[in-house]
């Protein structure tokens, strides 16, 4: 039954718009009816010193007298013209401050995403070819223990251990002052954050691929090939992997979000100047239009993952239903 | 060769009677993780008999002090004695982690069966929310949920944590109602004029609880490591109440003047109490099902 693929192609970007509308409100509406004062992030400390007449002036300025309903309107209206407003913190146009940041996030996230993926493919075979030998029990227990460690304190131990006492490499920021444009440079300092967001989430997803690989060698067609003498190579690497594969690229695609905001703790412990910092800097300190456009990149990230994941699993894997969603309990750890 | 081996069966497999299976019942029970968690949550609860030192008391004579017969864990750069404030925050740690865990597990609860026996819109509905809740990495909304309410407290950050983790066992339990919501004894005591609850404790609940539990274990695991997070990174609970995060977020000084035991202790306890609860869940899990290999 072949569908339309403009009506099916269509469906989903009406979700997606959707979804993206939704979460633009609700970010909006929560971030301005929580409590704090957003007038601390643009004035400092000097707002403790103002009379109520000045507070009151300084918000007529920056807009947040009105009511919730026609700021929203009125920050897509500017949003629509590509302006998304200043943030308070660093009288800067916003963009500006996350163009100069979001480079930094999405090289850590992007190569700790790759080597997070080819890893555990890697790992997740070698188990569960050797499933119950030594290899996969140590590998097994190395991995649960790594998983039990929390990113912040793995960071920590890192630093602790490469930093300080070995002084091997440096503990924090992305480059030495005036090696800006120095690549091994760069690359020296990526290597401690990079180890924490890859060893994060390696373990998790190889386990998943060992466990879905075993599932597979119970089948029954396991059998079959066996019994028409297809080597155990053979019947992991053309039967078992293969179908295992379309779910594992799903799932891929919808723990792009989780690698990349595994990122942001690493990020502060690093003092990694990216995206990561920023946004937990915003949040805490009112700064509402940072925070909501870190807030909609993330979340967009999000939607768009989840759709690319289920439409990967749709074409791949007929059998899924095109209403159906794809299986997404099994990221659901950060 | 013999008659035997020149004329096989074929087709047919000499009869062999089944090995004999030995039933054990606790084969691969976690007896080590259950004993460490069991050592480690009664010593934080009768913390007072442990302590050597009052955990709250800055002792600033003896700061930044290494590990040594009176200060068993040496102290803090605030004077504190860690051995003291082990046992006492980890009684904050745990009690998060439980209070989390029964918020989400109850939210999910009543989530997940209503979801069930709905009508299909309105589960379809309610899963598609849920689904966009997972794919939301879950310490970035405590975050930015906790950033925007400001200073937490022991049950503020709870229920961030406990509102924010419910999602995934929600959906589990939405399985397992949708299985059984149409079974002959729910239609029964629906008939028989059974509410909800009645229903969702007398027939759903016992049916679902053994697939939720290593999903539970799990919770707690997550919100104490969500805690801990949380609180190195100032945005938990801050630096008076002693819970073993907190103790953890005068890291950045000690990585400055090098005391390594402010960083190892509280890390390494808390890592211990994660490890167990991950055995204990694995094993809940594992003993759900397990078959044999067909390679």
């Amino acid at each position: 039954m072949r569908k339309n693929p403009f009506a099916y192609y269509g469906k989903k970007l009406l979700v997606f718009l959707v979804s993206v509308f939704i979460l633009s409100v609700a970010v909006f509406y929560i971030s301005r009816l929580a409590p704090g004062d957003p007038l601390m992030s643009y004035y400092g400390e000097r707002t403790e010193k103002m009379s109520v007449a000045e507070k009151n002036a300084a918000r007529e300025k920056l807009g947040l007298n009105d009511p919730i309903h026609i700021q929203y309107i009125r920050w897509v209206e500017n949003a629509a013209k590509g302006d998304f407003g200043i943030s308070f913190q660093y009288k800067q146009d916003v963009m500006e401050v996350i163009g100069s940041r979001i480079g930094n996030t999405l090289l850590l996230g992007g190569i700790g995403f790759v080597l997070t993926f080819a890893g555990a493919l890697l790992l997740g075979v070698l188990c569960a070819w050797f499933e119950d030998k030594w290899i996969d029990k140590i590998l097994c227990k190395v991995g649960t223990l790594l998983s039990c460690i929390p990113e912040f304190w793995l960071s920590l131990m890192l630093i602790l251990v490469f930093a300080v006492t070995l002084h091997w490499l440096p503990s924090s920021g992305a480059y030495d002052v005036g090696h800006q444009n120095d690549t091994l440079n760069r690359i020296v300092h990526l290597i401690l954050p990079m180890t924490v967001v890859v060893l994060q989430h390696l373990w998790y997803y190889a386990y998943m691929i060992r466990n879905k690989l075993l599932e597979e060698t119970r089948a029954d067609y396991v059998l079959l090939g066996k019994s028409k003498g297809l080597s155990k190579k053979e019947i992991m690497f053309k039967h078992c992997l293969r179908n295992i594969l379309p779910s594992y690229i799903s799932i891929m695609a919808i723990s792009v979000p989780h690698v990349v905001g595994g990122t942001y703790i690493v990020e502060t412990v690093f003092s990694y100047p990216g995206i990561g910092a920023l946004s937990y800097e915003s949040a805490r300190f009112h700064d509402y239009n940072l925070l909501m456009v870190l807030c909609m990149m993330t979340g967009v990230l999000v939607i768009l993952c989840n759709l690319i994941g289920g439409i990967i699993n749709e074409k791949i894997d007929p059998r899924i239903k095109a209403n159906e969603v794809v299986e997404t309990s099994e990221v659901s750890k950060v | 060769m013999t008659e035997q081996e020149l004329f096989t069966l074929v087709g047919i497999r000499a009869e062999q009677s089944a090995p004999a299976k030995k039933v054990r019942r606790m084969q691969g029970f976690p007896w080590i993780s259950v004993i460490l968690l069991g050592i480690i949550v009664l010593c934080c609860f009768f913390a007072e008999v442990i302590m050597t030192k009052d955990p709250g008391y800055l002792d600033l004579k003896n700061y930044n002090v290494a590990p040594n017969s009176e200060f068993l864990f040496g102290t803090d750069t605030l004077g504190r004695d860690i051995f003291s404030g082990i046992w006492y925050g980890g009684r904050i740690s745990v009690t998060i982690g439980f209070l989390a865990t029964l918020i989400s597990t109850f939210i999910a609860v009543v989530y997940g069966s209503i979801s069930g026996i709905a009508p299909v819109w309105l589960d379809t509905l309610m899963m598609r929310f849920t689904e966009i809740f997972l794919s939301v990495p879950g310490l970035l909304l405590v975050l930015f949920l906790q950033a925007i309410l400001g200073q937490a407290n022991v049950v503020t950050l709870s229920i961030v944590i406990g509102v924010t983790s419910w999602a995934s066992i929600a959906k589990i339990i939405r399985t397992e109602v949708r299985q059984i919501r149409n079974s002959e004894y729910v239609v029964a005591s629906r008939c028989m004029g059974g509410k909800f609850f009645h229903i969702l404790r007398k027939h759903l609940g016992p049916n679902f609880i053994a697939s939720i539990m290593f999903m539970v274990v799990m919770n707690v695991r997550g919100a104490i490591a969500s805690e801990s997070t949380l609180s190195f990174m100032g945005m938990g609970l801050p630096l008076e109440i002693i819970s073993w995060g907190s103790m953890l977020s005068l890291a950045e000084k000690a990585l400055l003047s090098g005391c390594w035991w402010m960083i190892l202790v509280p890390g390494a306890f808390l890592v211990t109490l994660l490890m167990c609860l991950t055995n204990i869940g694995n094993y809940l899990r594992k003993n759900a099902n397990r078959k044999e290999s067909n390679l």
